[in-house]
């Protein structure tokens, strides 16, 4: 039988709340067809926190199996590199996650902080927080770039502000079925992190028509002025959309590129940064000199229904 | 002499433990520290304002909508920057949405699992509680995961996903006006209305609301037809183990308000016409007063902090300075909120004790207040709000309002400062905010679970929580259930409570 232990540090719940949200399989039901044993959830179980400490020592000790470790929120060193900014059982939580992730087979990071720090070590990093196996884009966190769980895998990244619960279950699924698991760059599995929010984004064309928008509250694109990070982060949310309903593109609420390891970036979040007419990041991988060379295009060759904002996005 | 235990508590969104003494059998004093600090007010300042909208809704997983609404608020505030109606409409459907999602979550993933101890195993009525009940299998417990994840579609309608969207913009809302999603979102109010009557009232809404007095609801529950209702098994469970007749706290109640009324809610955002009004109910003498903003104070005297004068300051004045000092009789680094000098308790009963609602009175008349009252309010709530939420959207799809306005043209100035105060899930929420040079100069949050969770004051006068655990009898010191039930009817949120941080006790310890 597998066995799931649900850690909660730096963070807000949101990972969890967002998971209550998902659908085929839901969390019951999810726990059910894959046999799981959820050992531990911090919102979830009934179990007194002093049965769990018990099976924490059984764990450690190599007395009980554990297949996946899941923890949610970044870890905090401080003050002063000692962990007291959160603490369970009167330690520093970091030593716990330490202690069961050498015991999981599978240690996976749910959301952003956990992954790579997220709004928790945003600018100044009051707590000195730090993903498990990433600080941002740089290697290394509570565990070096070369640390392995016992599977072999290194600490599997499903970011998000919150991670995608379809994304969450999709990967913990994949992970109890021994399917194979491809991670990219930054540890993030494949399967649902090779997709940019811009894809399937329903204002796509007043996109490749340079239909720009300076305030909110219209049909354009929201990528040239009021920040939207969708061509540049990867992640499903405009292919497997939020609460089986819409995506904040789809809302008119710009893509905060809440996936990506520096989230959230230190720029004001709902403004683009720009030299003239163009932003100073552009889509990914696209050169500058063409990206003139298709905008002026592009503009020019947009339809009366698109320059007129007629369609719903 | 008295006995001393250290407790952790989970299920309560974040982490916290209690410092309890023990005499007797029964806590004879408490102590109430959070073990997380996360410094968001940090986070904040020098950042644009606008920021806030996307940083502090992630404060919380569970109310973001709140902090969202609370942070737009102050910043519409502090410009005096008009909303149309319609926005305010769609911001209170989502907040509603919100609320009924987490009134749900909370009373049956959170609170109702606990009835389900062995520990009860031997009271009558047990195995009903178990059918209903019980944790990942009871009955209530997964059509509860089914139905409150519904609920929150209105939101990703109108806001793109929940939780954690920045749709509420200075000015009104991001969504375009549309038949179309308020059409879903009809649909999805009818569901939910249709399992709320069936399966937790065991009647209609409508029904509901002649109940008006505790002989009413005595009637109401019962009925045999409405035995199996999550209403009536819940009641049962907790008169079974006495949770009608403990965990009173403080007996002063604050609101802010719920839902500011879509016509009157404009510049200079000074009258707080809402659907559920702001104020004060003092239950010592059954008084109502008006609310005032300016009578809040953080004291900081049990708390770590750099502080210069030691008096309490209001959240404009105040400032977030973490600073350990092991010694003397400070014990935790929670800040402690006051009204006007005193403690407070924050959430659905002070709400629907602030607005005179009959029912809950009549109720706190006959047993006083109580673990069980404060979680009834959390059946009682949704019925109204489920029926606003089916008026608002009744209003948004007339022909007289559906093309609009949802938002209006607005502008932040270099230099302001303003608050943002809404009543989240869980009680009272403000944001208060200082604008210098076009950033943010200083960022204060006072969450509800810092009002109830709060330590003692400069009097030393304790908190709600630590005044609601004395005199409990502790059955089990390893996990004493009365303690559980009685923090956990406050649907507790630790992560919301900011100022938190490592209690000096346990940083001897492990240090």
């Amino acid at each position: 039988m597998s066995s799931l232990i649900w850690l909660q540090a730096g963070g807000c719940s949101g990972d969890t709340m967002a998971l209550l949200c998902a659908e085929q399989p839901d969390i019951t039901e999810f726990i059910k067809q894959t046999g799981l044993e959820l050992l531990w959830h911090p919102s979830l179980s009934s179990k007194s926190p002093a049965a769990f400490q018990r099976e924490i020592d059984e764990i450690a000790k190599g007395g009980r199996e554990l297949t996946v470790l899941c923890v949610e929120g970044s870890i905090e060193t401080g003050p002063n590199g000692t962990g007291y900014y959160d603490t369970i059982f009167g330690r520093p939580k970091s030593e716990l996650i330490r202690a069961l992730s050498l015991a999981a087979a599978y240690v996976v990071a749910v959301g952003t902080c956990a992954s790579f720090g997220g709004v928790t070590a945003a600018y100044p990093n009051p707590t000195d927080a730090t993903g498990l196996q990433f600080r941002q884009y740089n290697p290394g966190g509570l565990f070096d770039s070369g640390w392995r769980a016992k599977s072999g895998l290194p600490v599997v990244n499903i970011s998000g502000c919150p991670a995608h619960p379809q994304t969450v279950v999709g990967v913990l699924g994949m992970l109890l079925k021994n399917r194979p698991l491809d991670l990219n760059q930054w540890n993030m599995p494949s399967e649902y992190y090779q997709t940019l929010v811009h894809q399937g984004c329903t204002r796509n064309e007043y996109h490749e028509y340079d239909a720009e928008e300076t305030q909110f509250g219209h049909e354009g694109c929201l990528f040239f002025n009021l920040g939207c990070q969708g061509p540049l982060t990867l992640a499903t949310c405009n292919s497997q959309l939020w609460n089986q309903r819409s995506s904040k593109t789809r809302a008119g609420v710009p893509c905060l590129g809440c996936t990506m390891p520096d989230f959230p970036r230190a720029a004001p979040l709902f403004s683009t940064e720009k030299v003239g007419e163009v932003p100073v990041i552009l889509p990914l991988g696209v050169s500058r000199p063409n990206y003139m060379a298709y905008k002026g295009l592009a503009q020019a060759a947009a339809p009366e229904r698109i320059a007129n904002r007629r369609m719903k996005p | 002499m008295a006995k001393k235990i250290r407790l952790n508590l989970n299920r309560v969104e974040g982490d916290l433990e209690l410092e309890l003494s023990l005499g007797g059998g029964r806590v004879e004093d408490a102590w109430c520290i959070g073990t997380l600090y996360r410094g968001f007010e940090q986070i904040m300042i020098n950042r644009a304002p606008m920021d806030s909208l996307a940083i502090t809704p992630r404060v919380c997983g569970i109310c973001g909508t709140a902090h969202l609404m609370s942070a737009v608020h102050a910043l519409e505030k502090a410009f005096s920057i008009p909303v149309p109606p319609n926005a305010t409409r769609i911001r209170n459907l989502c907040l509603m949405a919100e609320e009924v999602q987490s009134d749900c979550r909370q009373t049956f993933l959170m609170f109702c699992i606990d009835l389900c101890h062995p520990a009860y195993a031997a009271l009558p009525g047990f195995p009903e509680t178990l059918e209903a009940f019980e944790e990942l299998k009871g009955r209530i417990y997964r059509q509860t995961v089914q139905h409150s994840k519904k609920i929150l579609e209105i939101v990703a309608l109108f806001g793109g996903q929940w939780p954690h969207s920045s749709y509420m913009v200075p000015g009104g809302v991001t969504a375009l006006p549309s038949l179309r999603p308020i059409g879903e979102a009809e649909s999805i109010v009818e569901t939910f209305i249709s399992w709320y009557e069936e399966a937790v009232l065991g009647g209609t809404l409508e029904a509901w609301l002649e109940v008006r007095t505790a002989e009413d609801f005595e009637a109401w529950i019962s009925e045999p037809s409405r035995a199996a209702s999550a209403l009536a098994v819940f009641t049962r469970a907790c008169r079974a183990i006495g949770l009608h007749q403990v965990g009173a706290g403080v007996g002063l109640y604050l609101s802010y308000g719920a839902h500011p009324e879509p016509e009157k809610w404009m510049p200079p955002y000074t009258e707080r016409a809402c659907l559920r009004s702001p104020g004060l109910f003092d239950a010592s003498d059954g008084s109502f007063h008006p609310f005032d903003q300016a009578l809040i104070a953080e004291d900081i005297s049990h708390s770590w902090y750099h502080d210069r004068q030691e008096a309490p300051k209001h959240p404009f004045l105040s400032e977030t300075l973490p600073k350990y000092k092991p010694d003397g009789d400070r014990y935790t680094w929670a800040k402690a909120p006051r009204y006007g000098g005193r403690a407070v308790q924050t959430g659905p009963l002070a709400q629907f004790l602030v607005l005179g609602d009959p029912l809950i009175h009549s109720l706190l008349k006959q047993h006083g207040a109580s673990a069980w009252l404060r979680q009834l309010v959390r059946f009682h709530r949704p019925v109204s709000t489920l029926l606003a939420m089916r008026d608002i959207l009744r209003e948004l799809a007339s022909p007289a309002l559906s093309s609009g306005p949802y938002i209006l043209p607005a502008r932040l100035g270099e230099e302001g400062e303003g608050f943002g105060l809404v009543e989240a899930a869980r009680g009272s929420l403000g944001h208060w905010v200082r604008i210098k040079e076009g950033r943010v100069a200083k960022y204060q949050i006072v969450a509800p679970t810092t009002w109830n969770a709060s330590p003692r004051d400069r009097q030393g006068r304790r908190g709600h929580w630590e005044e609601s655990l004395i005199g409990l009898p502790v059955e089990s010191e390893e996990n004493p259930l009365l303690v559980g039930h009685v923090i956990r009817s406050h649907d507790p949120c630790l992560v919301c409570t900011v100022h938190f941080v490592q209690s000096g006790r346990s940083f001897r310890f492990g240090g």
